[in-house]
């Protein structure tokens, strides 16, 4: 059964009027699909609401189209063009190795063999594999010759293969690096092939996959290089991949192990001796350009490897000794890159249409809607942000694309039996998710694990990305999330009759405080949870200045996330990556020693960890999650100090704030922040609502917040499971005003806007979007405060 | 552990009673729990259930805990309209399957069928030393590891 037959993305999440935006479709059956773009006001589906707001937009590219099938090739690996030193004739190659999945389920995706190294393809060449028994072998044109020693996944191997043409001897090595005391002994495996000769063709070498085909279908063109499709993915480390020309002896073969060294030599050639200098075809040294997409050679020929897919890099190495955990400090021990059959950096698909989009077009949340006479769909979204300097609005609303990026295409219901404690109902999927579920090619998310279990830390924006979708439920919430969540806010701001532009993180973070500067007051999604240095820095910058803030959600400003630096031409912001470290609500968890992004070689995790408190950005921080139901707040006495109290204006003090809503059916639900002096909350922090004492058993406090895990954690028990709203004056006339829970932004368009949400965030919004500094606070209010001395009465009684 | 009661016993009656009651009073709500709505779809007060049904509660982390491979999950066929049960595959790459033919109207009902498939479906108790096998020492133990 085909779930989706119409698939899509855009070149870019955000283009400037007067720009081009180019959209890559797969049409897998139909002849033919339509495409209209929409205004994509509101996307959620919910009955109780005021449904799908989509509205068409004139634009040249409007029409119908013919489709055509295109496929995504993921799984990385290393490769380069065939050169005369790749065609040898007789050859040891060696490396270590690190599989994940030496053995797979005879049902899984890619069952088979695993490409390690060499130039083979259809029974001509050479090449290192793991065969579909899990053993090492070794193939030379047709001939299989293998060890039969299953080899033990997620540890090292060290793994050679070495063929003399003239004597015909094949010599394969398989080196545990780790004996136990009942492994049986791996000898190594000699074999005599006479009178063979390896049979060239004009093929690349390949590193983790081996050429399947070359293939001229349209589609293939999406492959690299264009046309030669890989096969035989291989899940795991490889480290020091090496090529030799003639076949070493088990002692070269350990010199070798040194890799090139010119310092070996006076004459600084490549060789750790002089005879070896005369073998080396390649040595490559994947802890050379980590935060490339190459695997260099240090060999003297300079066959630097395309690393296609993005491969997750400064991984440890076959010789981490755990007395360094910064790749930049120790590059020697982080000569692994980590290979996943899953990973993909760019779809590549062809343009499949193209917009110019007009000079005078508003700045507004956008969708290219894809139809077919037979009912198939799928929706483009897209923003057109102003260029810098020419803002249409004074409200911005900051669309969380790094987060979106981060949820991409997830999987957790399908892949996590264990995301139903989590979620405390049995999941339910939608045909995106159905697809996906067999389409692995689509990539994972940074919330999955990889097809071989390993983490995910890397997200392209260069695919269809089908979580980013109106009309999509989330399994944890059964309603919309991230991108359908964020538009509940727009939708909400179209009721209102507020002008407001769009802008993206990526924006914020290549741009910094010229990007937001101009606008008096920010508004965010409603889980901006994944954020770059930079673009906090902005933000900070920003309400330094006098910038007014408006955090409409939770989890926000959580995780460390950056940009990979070698996909800056094809656009901003194309591969984000996010590092599970030491604490923090981590789906999987990053290994010792890789902590460390290879994009920027900055620590990942929590930006908490990196002494940047999440409390600071807004005023609140992330404190419990629950996804079952929400709930609702009470107004707090601190509500009427005339600091704030024009923020409830039109709303009396017992009213119950927020008891409806399409996410959860509350305000206050899923993810939950709170007030915390002790973790950056500014003292003078007001809290004006809460929902303490209201969540269900489901909501639990996070773990950064405690040192050992003990009863009463819950909803219905732990005082921080509760979301504050809290406002806070910023310097120059700034402010901030956090909402503090995921689901809030869900209550908005409630009842077409008239409830009582709506009109608490109309007032925040109608004060701060107003031009100039607001309106000093009462004179009372400038005093000495502290951190820790708002709750310790005991304290202050001993002075 | 919390054994799974058995067939006909009057904690598994009054467990399902409870399951159902909570599940209808969901119907409307945005996400769903096992609890009592006090006005049906209205999260407002919320009662009974997991919160007050220690033995429900147990029985259901007990049914949530379990791994990918064969578990029911809802799969909604028409955004709104239409949902079916299937189960999941436990492999990666290898959709889920319908298990049953009929087909939900609203997205409540298929948890509650679900929560008697599983009264059916799952052993009295697990996870005592008699039931120990290999996989225990190799993460593919009853609790699900993310």
């Amino acid at each position: 059964m085909a779930w989706m037959r119409l698939t899509g993305y855009a070149d870019k999440f955000g283009v400037h009027p007067g720009d081009k935006i180019r959209f890559y479709v797969n049409c897998d059956g139909p002849k033919n699909y339509d495409v209209q773009v929409m205004r994509m006001i509101n996307g959620d589906t919910n009955p109780r609401g005021p449904g799908l707001v989509e509205k068409p937009v004139k634009a040249s590219c409007n029409g119908n189209y013919a489709g055509r099938r295109q496929v995504i090739y993921s799984g990385s690996y290393g490769c380069h063009k065939d050169e005369p030193e790749f065609r040898v004739d007789s050859f040891t190659l060696q490396g270590w190795i690190w599989p994940t999945t030496p053995k797979t389920h005879p049902k899984y995706w890619k069952h088979g063999a695993q490409g390690l190294m060499g130039k083979w393809s259809k029974n001509k060449g050479y090449g290192l594999f793991i065969n579909e028994e899990g053993c090492l072998e070794v193939r030379i044109n047709e001939h299989k010759i293998a060890t039969n020693a299953p080899i033990r996944d997620h540890a090292w191997h060290f793994v050679a293969a070495s063929f003399n043409a003239a004597t015909g001897e094949v010599v394969l090595y398989h080196e545990p690096q780790i004996v136990y005391a009942l492994d049986p002994p791996i000898p190594p495996v000699k074999k005599k092939l006479g009178g063979v000769k390896i049979k060239h063709d004009d093929i690349p070498f390949t590193v983790a996959c081996y050429v399947d085909r070359k293939d001229t279908a349209p589609e293939a063109r999406a492959s690299v290089p264009a046309g030669v499709v890989m096969g035989g993915p291989y899940n795991g480390k490889i480290d020091s991949p090496r090529l030799c020309n003639r076949a070493l002896s088990r002692l070269e073969i350990e010199t070798m192990k040194q890799g090139a060294q010119r310092g070996m030599s006076e004459r600084r050639h490549a060789g750790p001796t002089g005879e070896l200098a005369t073998a080396i075809v390649g040595a490559w040294d994947f802890s050379a350009g980590i935060n490339t997409a190459m695997g260099h050679d240090k060999g003297p020929f300079r066959y630097d490897l395309t690393i296609v897919n993005c491969p997750t890099r400064a991984m440890t190495g076959h010789n981490f000794s755990g007395h360094n955990f910064d790749w930049k400090h120790a590059p020697e021990e982080y000569g692994a890159i980590h290979f996943h059959d899953d990973d993909v950096d760019d779809a590549r698909w062809e343009v499949s249409f193209e917009w110019d989009v007009p000079a005078d077009t508003k700045s507004d949340s956008y969708v290219a809607k894809l139809t077919t006479k037979d009912g198939d769909e799928d929706y483009i979204p897209f923003f057109v942000t102003p260029r810098v300097g020419q803002e249409q609005s004074k409200i911005a609303v900051i669309i969380p694309t790094i987060s979106y990026m981060a949820y991409a295409n997830e999987h957790l219901a399908n892949n996590a039996g264990g995301a139903e404690l989590l979620v405390y109902r049995v999941p339910i999927m939608q045909h995106q998710n159905m697809f996906l579920a067999e389409h692995r090619e689509y990539g994972g998310s940074i919330y999955d694990t990889h097809t071989d279990g390993s983490g995910l830390c890397l997200s392209s924006r260069l695919r269809p990305i089908l979580s980013i979708r109106p009309k999509y439920d989330h399994f944890l919430m059964q309603a919309p999330w991230q991108y359908p969540a964020d538009l509940h806010l727009i939708c909400w701001l179209n009721q209102m009759g507020y002008k407001y532009d769009v802008i993206t993180d990526e924006d914020i973070n290549y741009d910094g405080l010229a990007r937001i500067k101009n606008y008096n007051v920010l508004i965010t999604g409603s889980h901006p949870e994944h954020n770059s240095g930079p673009e906090l820095d902005a933000l900070h910058d920003y309400t330094q200045q006098g910038g007014r803030l408006m955090y409409m959600g939770a989890d926000g400003w959580y995780w460390v996330h950056s940009f990979h630096p070698a996909y800056e031409h094809l656009g901003r912001g194309v591969i984000t990556e996010m590092r599970r470290c030491e604490s923090g609500i981590r789906t999987w968890r990053a290994d010792p020693g890789e902590y460390y992004h290879q994009s920027t070689g900055e620590l990942g995790g929590m930006w908490r960890y990196r002494g940047r408190y999440l409390h600071t950005v807004a005023g609140t921080g992330m404190s419990s999650e629950g996804f079952d139901i929400s709930s609702y707040y009470s107004r707090t006495p601190e509500s009427n100090d005339p600091r704030v109290a024009w923020a409830f204006d039109g709303i009396g003090y017992d009213e119950k704030l927020g008891n409806f809503g399409f996410v959860g059916g509350g305000a206050a639900g899923t993810e939950l922040d709170i007030v915390d002096t002790m973790l950056g909350s500014p003292p003078h922090t007001l809290v004006v609502a809460t929902s303490a004492g209201r969540h269900t058993e489901a909501y639990l406090l996070v773990m950064e917040d405690y040192g050992f895990n003990q009863q009463g954690l819950d909803g219905t028990q732990h005082p921080r499971v509760r979301s504050d709203i809290a406002y806070h004056e910023t310097p120059n006339g700034g402010g901030c005003f956090a909402f503090s829970s995921i689901a809030f932004c869900g209550s908005l368009p409630w009842n077409n806007g008239k409830n009582n949400i709506s009109k608490l965030v109309g007032n925040v919004l109608d004060r701060f979007m107003k031009d100039g500094p607001l309106p000093p606070a009462p004179k009372s209010a400038i005093k000495h405060r502290g951190r820790a001395d708002y709750d310790q009465p005991l304290n202050k009684k001993r002075k | 552990m919390i054994r799974i009661p058995k067939k006909g016993s009057k904690e598994r009656e009054r467990m399902i009673k409870e399951h159902k009651a909570c599940i209808d009073s969901m119907k409307g709500v945005a996400g769903c729990t096992i609890l009592r709505c006090k006005t049906p779809g209205d999260t407002t007060e919320v009662s009974g259930g997991i919160h007050e049904d220690f033995q429900l509660n147990r029985v259901l982390l007990r049914m949530r805990g379990q791994p990918a491979r064969n578990k029911l999950v809802v799969i909604c066929t028409k955004v709104e309209k239409e949902w079916r049960i299937g189960r999941l595959s436990g492999i990666r790459g290898v959709p889920p399957v319908f298990v049953t033919d009929k087909v939900y109207d609203n997205e409540q009902d298929p948890q509650h069928d679900i929560f008697l498939m599983r009264l059916d479906e799952l052993a009295e108790s697990d996870g005592m030393p008699e039931h120990f096998h290999e996989g225990w020492k190799r993460r593919s133990d009853n609790w699900v590891a993310t």
